[in-house]
């Protein structure tokens, strides 16, 4: 006897997805929704949709909303991943700042979560090869993530196809060492370039190392903690922030669920937030 | 063609108040709260804004104080709509810039003339 | 090439900065009322270590300050603390002129269940009943396994129109057809377009 989903079901569980994400599934991604539901709700040991969205509705722990949003969002990462962003930091956030910088001013930029190190290494080749200034200011990039093992990988900086085949040829060629086995290592430069750091965003001993940052870089993070946490970890990027400083978040993600602490920007390549001077 | 943006954290009344613009042929958007309705703005043109003042994140008034600010927004037509009828309020609401204050719960006649007012 | 690799001190406060900022309760305190902007929030946030005994200073700066980035802090702060004496303190502005701080004070709120649950009573039976509505939009998102219950309580007991509709749309994902017969009641009592569009509409998924 199958767990039944149906179309008022859907009504309701992207209604309440929607509030709480910002996410809006259209009807045509009712199957990839019910696929996935049925499958928590089995695994949760619920009997019926409306048992188990009761469960998430009601509990206390937020644990189970996380699991669905893992399930619901894609989130893989790679070089380049979401560059229209890299685009807009590149093409006109970066000459803001350059413009109210003091001339030796340090240009400081935060990769977090870093993960395996894609995100920091994909926006050090977009400054080198894109940003007309790069040899005029000094950019520090900062990198951390709260999982030692991915932040191993970083440092060692070695990936597979999969994760390079968004790059042009001759990037891939100019930045990287072809191994055997089809993978890649980062060149030593720009792994010495990069300072890779362990970090828990809540320990406050830990966050408060963290100053005068001029652009965040929060992909794919803030969408999976609770409302909460999220505004937590909104008030700790503000106050790591200089004014006028920017944060990128994820293409689906944004500050409305989260807070209107900063400004909205709108430029051609989308929106960025603000922290207000 | 002419697009009116629902802001509301209540979904029900979303629901009601686009079913009656739509039933006058115009197309409408939603947004949950006056942050997305900015951002929705930035992206998007629309031809009048229905708004509810209290929302979390960015209030009716706070919208209306940011889009005043914006010149490509600031001409926008803002109905103002929410369940307090006190005098201050609809002061505070004409203060930030809306046009019209109406107190829930809105009816379809009221929705008509708005649209065929400030839309049409 | 102008990459340069952050080293710790850069980023770390200065050994100035950090004399300056307080690091006990009382210094705190003072920073929160007479610092500026940045320093208000700071201390906001720093109070949230002391549970319990900031909760006082952080609620009396709360009904003054005008600044939202230092309003946010000190709800953030609120919310880690979660203590029961803050709905005592926050509940009473709900009645405020400020709508931007009013909501704040609902999200607050919505993250205390069993705060909510110990005041939810005199909230629904507020004279005023803007402050009922506010009411529901807590109870709404609050995680408590009673909120069905007092919602169909308003749907059946309150004669207001706007909070009886805001009963009705704080209900919609979560009727049950119990509440079947309260619903059809409820259309019949009012006679009102919305009113009769939001049962019609619980109704029709209940059915599903």
């Amino acid at each position: 006897m199958g767990i039944e989903f149906t179309r008022s079901d859907f009504e309701k569980f992207r209604q309440f997805f929607y509030r709480k994400t910002g996410i809006f599934f259209p009807d045509s991604k009712k199957d990839f929704v019910e696929k996935r539901i049925i499958k928590r709700i089995e695994e949760t040991g619920h009997s019926s949709f409306r048992a188990y969205f009761n469960f998430i509705r009601f509990d206390r722990s937020s644990d189970e909303i996380q699991n669905l949003i893992n399930l619901l969002t894609i989130n893989e990462t790679y070089f380049f991943r979401e560059k229209y962003q890299f685009e807009c930091l590149v093409e006109n956030v970066l000459n803001e700042i350059y413009e109210y910088k003091e001339p030796d001013e340090v240009i400081r930029i935060w990769s977090i979560p870093c993960s395996s190190g894609e995100e920091p290494y994909s926006i050090a080749i977009y400054l080198l090869e894109y940003w007309p200034l790069i040899d005029e200011v000094d950019v520090e990039i900062i990198a951390s993530d709260i999982d030692t093992n991915v932040l191993d990988k970083a440092k060692k900086g070695i990936y597979n196809y999969r994760s390079v085949k968004n790059l042009p040829k001759h990037l891939l060629r100019k930045y990287f060492k072809k191994l055997s086995n089809d993978r890649y290592e980062i060149i030593d430069d720009l792994k010495e370039a990069i300072d890779f750091r362990q970090l828990n965003l809540f320990d406050p001993r830990q966050n408060k190392e963290y100053r005068y940052i001029d652009v965040i870089f929060c992909r794919n993070m803030l969408i999976y903690f609770d409302d909460e946490s999220r505004l937590k970890a909104a008030q700790i990027f503000y106050d790591a922030m200089n004014p006028g400083g920017f944060i990128f978040l994820g293409h689906s993600e944004s500050m409305s669920r989260i807070c209107s602490l900063f400004k909205v920007r709108k430029f051609k390549q989308g929106i960025v937030y603000q922290k207000p001077f | 063609m002419k697009k009116v943006l629902i802001v509301d954290d209540a979904v029900t009344v979303r629901k009601y108040e686009r079913q009656m613009v739509e039933n006058l042929g115009i197309e409408t958007d939603e947004a949950i709260n006056g942050l997305e309705a900015l951002e929705k703005l930035m992206q998007q043109k629309y031809d009048l804004l229905l708004v509810d003042i209290n929302m979390p994140k960015m209030t009716g008034y706070e919208l209306l104080e940011e889009m005043r600010k914006i010149p490509e927004l600031k001409h926008i037509p803002v109905v103002m709509i929410s369940t307090e009828a006190e005098k201050k309020d609809k002061i505070n609401a004409y203060k930030v810039g809306a046009n019209f204050y109406v107190v829930k719960p809105i009816r379809p006649e009221t929705i008509k003339c708005l649209i065929n007012l400030l839309v049409i | 090439m102008a990459l340069k690799k952050a080293s710790k001190q850069k980023v770390v406060e200065t050994p100035k900065e950090k004399r300056k900022r307080p690091r006990d309760f009382e210094g705190l305190v003072t920073q929160l009322n007479e610092g500026d902007r940045t320093q208000r929030r700071w201390a906001a946030r720093d109070l949230a270590q002391y549970g319990e005994k900031a909760i006082d200073p952080l609620c009396d700066r709360l009904e003054k300050e005008k600044d939202t980035s230092v309003q946010d802090a000190i709800l953030s702060s609120l919310m880690e603390i979660k203590r029961p004496p803050i709905g005592e303190r926050l509940i009473p502005l709900l009645k405020s002129d400020d709508a931007a701080l009013r909501n704040k004070v609902i999200e607050a709120l919505q993250s205390m269940p069993d705060l909510v649950a110990d005041h939810v009573n005199e909230l629904l039976k507020d004279q005023d009943p803007d402050t009922r509505i506010f009411a529901i939009n807590i109870i709404q998102w609050v995680k408590h396994p009673d909120v069905p219950k007092w919602l169909i309580e308003v749907i059946r007991n309150d004669d207001h129109i706007n909070v009886v509709g805001t009963a009705l749309d704080a209900i919609s994902d979560i009727a049950t057809e119990d509440m079947e017969e309260d619903l059809v009641a409820v259309k019949k009592k009012f006679n009102d377009p919305y009113i009769d569009f939001t049962v019609d509409s619980i109704l029709a998924n209940m059915k599903e």
